[in-house]
């Protein structure tokens, strides 16, 4: 997995790409926990971009449940531009449930 | 080895009321279209191969019950919780016991919530002397638990009326305990109390019973240790009570896993074969089915040039031959 983040000024975004499995959810979860408490004392929402993502485990699901957690409200996250796949593991887990999705980066604040 | 599974659904006993027969019985004739059967056996035939599961069976609903045989050799009865389900499995058991089987049955607690300890009072071979129970556990108090359902209040036979010689072992993690031509293991799992998975060998295959096991966000780095419970395993039976958003959100806590998680936990660890198992007493046929094809999906899209998971979705009443 790979990961950018960068501020736009409206919104921080983070773009990890590759695949979130077994290998590398770790590093996601410490770069998410980052990124939020980078949003937070930037008063900025939150913006995950999946548009390089292949696809992700429950483990990573479980670590943007983690990120969720660790920001205490103070930050909106959102989920930006799934590919079809991801699109189904989130209906499947029911995260589009827990997450707002959109399908386009630019889409989301 | 054989796994009969006796009893499938979660938490409470379940049944099917009128209304969702009517249902089958509709969209079995939808999709019959008119169609003529000469016989019954023929009709029986086009309801097997051509309707659903969903249409044409039904999960059930007794709560937590599996049976593993281990061979043709087989001195015991070895048999995962005492569910709902158990009931079925005693009238079963007295029938060969009658065809020569010996009357000795090794149980093997998870924990001792109602809904896996609930069938004990309702097993006849315990009514019967000259058989032999056994009851393994790794919670000390599993007499004290099965003891207090038959107090008077709660149920007409006491305890001590049971005919059956009874008698309790208390086990631990990374002990191997040697029954039926069994070699069993255990693991320790997230539940309110514990709960404990148990691994069963023999002769190069193995078997899995993970049922009542949480797998939190914030303990992601002890799956490790599941991984390795799980591991070549042939068949993994596993709570698979809840979707992933669930388990995290309105059931955190509630000591139940999900589909996707097993997935992962079964691909990571190399099983064969899962058996999503605890079924949402909520759930309906349709959506444990439609749970059942996600979970196909899912390990379709995260299996990634390892070899693929068989997934199938336990009911009452299911056998699988390894």
């Amino acid at each position: 997995m790979e990961w950018g983040l960068r501020n736009d000024g409206q919104r921080l975004i983070a773009a990890p790409t590759g695949r979130v499995d077994e290998e590398s959810w770790k590093d996601f979860s410490t770069r998410l926990n980052a990124a939020v408490h980078e949003a937070a004392g930037a008063s900025l929402p939150l913006v995950i971009d999946l548009s390089g993502l292949e696809y992700m485990t429950s483990k990573g699901l479980r670590a943007l449940t983690m990120a969720k957690n660790e920001a205490k409200g103070a930050v909106a996250i959102s989920l930006a531009a799934p590919n079809f796949t991801m699109r189904r593991i989130l209906a499947i887990s029911r995260y589009n449930m827990l997450f707002p999705v959109v399908d386009d980066v630019d889409q989301a604040t | 080895m054989r796994v009969r599974f006796w009893g499938t659904r979660g938490s409470l006993p379940v049944a099917q009321r009128p209304a969702s027969i009517a249902v089958k019985i509709a969209r079995a004739l939808m999709i019959a279209r008119g169609r003529k059967f000469e016989t019954e056996a023929e009709a029986e035939s086009f309801a097997l191969t051509e309707l659903d599961f969903a249409t044409h069976g039904t999960y059930g609903g007794a709560t937590s019950c599996i049976e593993i045989e281990g061979g043709d050799d087989d001195q015991a009865f070895v048999i995962c919780d005492m569910g709902s389900g158990l009931r079925e499995f005693g009238i079963n058991a007295l029938r060969r016991c009658a065809e020569g089987h010996p009357r000795v049955y090794h149980f093997f607690l998870s924990h001792l919530h109602w809904d896996h300890i609930m069938g004990f009072p309702y097993f006849r071979p315990a009514y019967e002397s000259g058989a032999i129970i056994v009851i393994h556990s790794g919670h000390p108090d599993a007499e004290a638990a099965l003891r207090r359902q038959q107090e008077a209040m709660s149920f007409a036979v006491p305890f001590d009326a049971l005919k059956a010689h009874i008698e309790f072992r208390r086990h631990s993690p990374g002990e191997a305990i040697d029954v039926g031509g069994l070699r069993v293991t255990m693991i320790r799992q997230t539940h309110a109390g514990d709960s404990f998975g148990y691994r069963f060998e023999r002769g190069g295959q193995a078997v899995i019973y993970s049922t009542d096991a949480e797998h939190k966000p914030d303990e992601m780095d002890a799956e490790g240790d599941f991984e390795t419970f799980f591991a070549g395993a042939d068949l993994v039976v596993c709570d698979t009570m809840y979707s992933l958003a669930d388990m995290v959100s309105l059931r955190q806590d509630s000591g139940h896993s999900s589909n996707i998680v097993a997935v992962d936990l079964c691909l990571a660890g190399g099983a064969k074969r899962l058996a999503l198992f605890h079924h949402e007493p909520s759930y309906s046929d349709e959506d444990i089915l439609r749970m059942h094809d996600e979970t196909i999906r899912y390990e379709n899209v995260v299996r990634a040039g390892r070899p693929r998971l068989e997934v199938i979705c336990a009911y009452d009443g299911l056998e699988v031959t390894l």
